[in-house]
């Protein structure tokens, strides 16, 4: 058989999945009812942090990011990283003068 | 790194049929390249859909007022429900990748069909949603009214919703389509590379369920409290 260039070839368990699902669940709860509470501009942040963590449970443990091979890990950042590049400059722009 | 297996047939072995095409090494290698391939192209989708979460953020900051009222009228039981909804969709995925990678082709297949099922779920409620944005005359170009003050910026904000929401849809469409032909062909003689592609089919929807993840709270949650 050959080997896989990937760290490790046994596939994840169901109890992990399992743990994941129920990990977004109730991050789904925790941002709809952080939502409901009066806390400002910290809303917008809680939002955007739990869906980030929501984003990492999906990419590291459905889609097997934390067990892929690096040249996979750096393609996945990639995009990320050019969406962050250019989102920053178009943002600078939009900062620096009146719409 | 087939070495072991070609010193034992000599140094010109007669190829096998095998589920290797000529270009690789070896099935690990074909795979890492499946995995790339379609890595490559979710970086792509990313930018998709960046520039719509660009637009959304210069749009927000630019009508704070009016992006919160608007929010406040997109239905927040439905939105809900189908982030829930597409969160067990990419459970069940998972699972269908593991069952289709153990070669259980029964498990697989039901796997894949409750996946396609829970997309097509959460397809009836976006449907149902947009029917009563309708009724509240919230359709861009249709038929909308809204408070005129905030006019302006609760368009801008509902063409946003549907842009989004819709391109969302329909990659959820293609990928229902995808994962039933994969569902069809589990079991039917498939080939040896069909768990290689279930596991990239599953990729793309664990990928539309990521995009769905920023839309939840950028759209549903900006103003509740």
């Amino acid at each position: 058989m050959p080997v896989s260039r990937r760290p490790s070839v046994k596939p994840p368990s169901v109890r992990a999945y399992a743990w994941t699902w129920i990990g977004l669940l109730v991050l789904l709860a925790l941002t709809t009812g952080s939502a409901f509470l009066p806390l400002g501009r910290m809303n917008l942040a809680l939002n955007l942090l739990i869906a980030l963590a929501k984003a990492l449970l999906v990419a590291l443990v459905f889609m097997q990011l934390a067990r892929d091979t690096p040249v996979v890990r750096a393609a996945a950042l990639a995009g990320w990283f050019t969406l962050l590049l250019l989102a920053s400059l178009a943002l600078l722009d939009f900062a620096a003068r009146s719409l | 790194m087939t070495n072991a297996t070609l010193s034992a047939e000599g140094p010109n072995p007669v190829p096998q049929r095998t589920a290797v095409a000529v270009q690789f090494d070896d099935a690990a290698q074909q795979r890492d390249a499946d995995t790339l391939g379609m890595w490559l192209f979710l970086a792509t989708e990313v930018l998709f859909f960046g520039v719509l979460f660009l637009s959304y953020s210069v749009a927000r900051a630019h009508f704070p007022d009016a992006f919160a009222a608007a929010s406040r009228h997109t239905n927040l039981l439905l939105g809900g429900t189908n982030t829930a909804v597409l969160l067990t969709s990419s459970f069940t995925m998972a699972l269908a990748v593991r069952a289709a990678g153990t070669q259980d082709a029964r498990s697989a297949r039901r796997l894949l069909l409750l996946t396609a099922t829970l997309g097509a779920v959460f397809c009836a409620i976006k449907l149902t949603e947009y029917a009563l944005d309708y009724r509240g005359h919230l359709v861009p170009l249709l038929d909308f009214a809204f408070d005129v003050d905030l006019r302006q910026g609760a368009l801008v904000f509902f063409l946003l919703y549907f842009a989004t929401t819709g391109l969302h849809l329909v990659h959820l469409t293609i990928g229902i389509a995808i994962v039933l032909v994969l569902a069809w062909r589990t079991g039917r003689g498939a080939g040896p590379r069909h768990a290689e592609r279930v596991e990239v089919a599953g990729l793309y929807w664990h990928f539309v369920d990521l995009v769905w993840i920023f839309l939840y709270p950028c759209l549903y949650l900006v103003a509740r409290a």
